[in-house]
């Protein structure tokens, strides 16, 4: 899922695969505005085919962060 | 095209011309789209305005307060042209803001989408004005909680109203310079006027997709009131997440912007350079599409020309919550670029110490309660933008920076830097602090209490403050979260009156 996610976000900023850890944060390192991160949500909904709730997304800080909340959200979608 | 001077004239007349054609459509399922005459419309809201007089609320003044929805739009139209004041409030604001906001603009009817119940929970208590909540999801009313669905099928028939075009019709919160949000007073003819007085020669029956914010006057009076006095269909955005699939699956023609969405959008549209331009502006944007709205904050002109490579074009446009709010817009016949456009017909400029003043019967009455702010800003009718600019030979308005103390960020929202400071500045450790907009984002840079950092053995401090502002971005709105820190060794300059010197 963490590799997934690294291609997603090549979508929106212009960062090196390499330089994306688990703990980049998506605004203060990556350089994504909050608009480029509503909108990569938006296709990790199609991508993972789970339901993403705004507010409880605007939580989310870190690259880990969205893998954890994708996996819990992939584990409902499942059940 | 007509020019309408009171909000329930746009919306009769709508209703009387274009009937049982669809007003709104927005979405039920992930595929399943729910349409709204304006028949319907016309008559759904009549009956709010029933239910607020049933309720003795009529002339009252009525917060509303949740995303574009079709029970919002009737709130809004039943309280305005049942002759009551609607006060939209932004969605994302914690609920204690809130909450004040409702107390200071006097809120006797709390109209709310169930994602913000805590707001009417602690409404309760923090609001003494307050007599009616309604949530607009319940089926039922539930111990002191309306239902909006129940209260309207116990309506029937016709208002009659007509409100006055001087009527105070709507207050609209906008930050203020001291931190101190500030309503905005705004008439039936401030706003109608704004959303009919220009012909954009757009044809009826357009489709558009709103997905700006709903309490912001720009989405109301060009996205709603606009749209509908050109009998144009609305669909709406359900979250900012979806809007990618929403041009899909809706395939407007126009949709109105800030320069934020237009940048992701232009990044979009790059990530996919091997296809023909046609073919990626049907991926991304759907078939249909060809005008783009921006508005709100600074647009760099190169996206215009990038735009325009998939037959999109971009008209930059000007404006304040205070003019209702469109104050200058470019239109496809007649735009320069680097411009925001021609001054709109109901509106004149002049400069003054290079700031711009507008005047016109979009303007403001004043601030809510606020006789000092409104004296500041409102000088024999004219009104200072606190832009600085200039009005070419053309009658084109360009603007080249602010005289005011407002952070503008991508997105159009306003952000008092004070506002920010006040709250961060609590901290003990914070001894000085100043908010700014640095490259698009907001940075705070502090001078940190070294003395009191010692006593309490703080050996980090870039984390220790990181971990501060951490706290307060949790607390906060997207928009009003600072992303970057700088950390000071030595106290700031200051001015004679010991103020942090700002540039």
């Amino acid at each position: 899922m963490f590799e997934k996610l690294v291609d997603i976000i090549g979508n929106y900023v212009e960062a090196e695969p390499e330089t994306i850890q688990p703990e980049s944060r998506f605004m203060e390192d990556l350089g994504f505005t909050s608009f480029d991160f509503m909108s990569m949500l938006g296709e990790l909904e199609d991508e993972f085919e789970v339901e993403i709730d705004q507010q409880e997304a605007a939580n989310i800080r870190t690259v880990q962060e969205a893998v954890d909340y994708l996996e819990k959200l992939s584990v409902k979608a499942a059940e | 095209m007509k020019i309408y001077h009171t909000i329930h004239e746009i919306l009769t007349e709508a209703a009387k011309q274009f009937g049982d054609a669809d007003a709104i459509r927005y979405k039920i399922g992930p595929n399943e789209i729910e349409k709204k005459s304006y028949r319907q419309l016309l008559a759904d809201s009549e009956r709010f305005s029933l239910v607020l007089r049933s309720l003795g609320e009529e002339g009252s003044h009525i917060a509303v307060t949740g995303p574009t929805s079709y029970p919002w739009l009737v709130s809004y139209f039943g309280t305005v042209n049942g002759g009551s004041v609607a006060v939209p409030l932004d969605v994302s604001l914690p609920a204690e803001e809130m909450c004040e906001l409702i107390d200071r603009a006097d809120v006797t009817v709390f109209v709310f989408d169930e994602t913000r119940k805590d707001v009417a929970e602690l409404a309760k208590e923090r609001c003494p004005k307050l007599k009616y909540l309604i949530s607009i999801q319940s089926e039922a009313k539930t111990d002191e909680i309306y239902s909006f669905s129940q209260l309207l099928r116990e309506q029937e028939g016709n208002a009659e109203m007509s409100p006055e075009p001087e009527a105070l019709c709507t207050i609209m919160f906008t930050s203020g310079t001291t931190g101190k949000s500030k309503g905005v007073m705004l008439t039936h003819r401030n706003l109608a006027e704004n959303a009919t007085c220009l012909d954009m020669r757009i044809p009826s029956r357009t489709v558009l997709l709103s997905v700006l914010p709903i309490h912001h006057a720009y989405c109301l009076s060009m996205d709603i009131l606009k749209a509908l006095s050109l009998g144009s269909v609305i669909c709406i955005n359900d979250s900012l997440l979806r809007v990618a699939k929403n041009m899909k699956l809706f395939q407007p023609d126009m949709i109105l912007m800030v320069p934020l969405m237009i940048e992701t959008l232009a990044k979009k549209l790059e990530s996919t350079t091997w296809l023909p331009p046609a073919v990626i502006k049907s991926k991304v944007f759907g078939k249909n599409l060809h005008t783009i709205c921006s508005g709100g904050a600074y647009l760099n002109p190169d996206y215009l020309d990038f735009f325009a490579r998939y037959g999109i074009t971009i008209l930059q446009g000007y404006g304040m919550t205070e003019c209702s709010p469109v104050i200058s817009t470019n239109v496809s016949w007649n735009s320069k670029k680097g411009s925001v456009g021609k001054l709109l017909p109901n509106c004149e400029a002049k400069v003054v110490d290079e700031e711009l003043y507008v005047r016109g019967s979009s303007v403001m009455t004043g601030y809510y309660k606020m006789p000092e702010e409104t004296a500041e800003t409102l000088i024999d009718g004219w009104l200072k933008t606190g832009d600085l600019g200039y009005v070419d030979e053309d009658g084109f308005v360009f603007l080249t920076g602010r005289k005011k103390n407002l952070i503008i960020t991508k997105n159009g929202e306003n952000v008092s830097p004070e506002e920010i400071e006040n709250k961060i500045g609590e901290h003990r450790l914070v001894q000085e602090i100043l908010i700014r907009e640095h490259e698009g984002v907001i940075e705070a840079e502090i001078f940190p209490d070294y003395e009191y950092a010692k006593k309490k053995r703080v050996s980090d401090m870039e984390k220790t403050l990181q971990e501060i502002i951490d706290a307060y971005n949790k607390e906060a709105p997207l928009y009003k979260r600072v992303i970057r820190l700088v950390v000071r060794e030595t106290e700031f300059e200051k001015t004679t009156s010991k103020k942090i010197k700002r540039f």
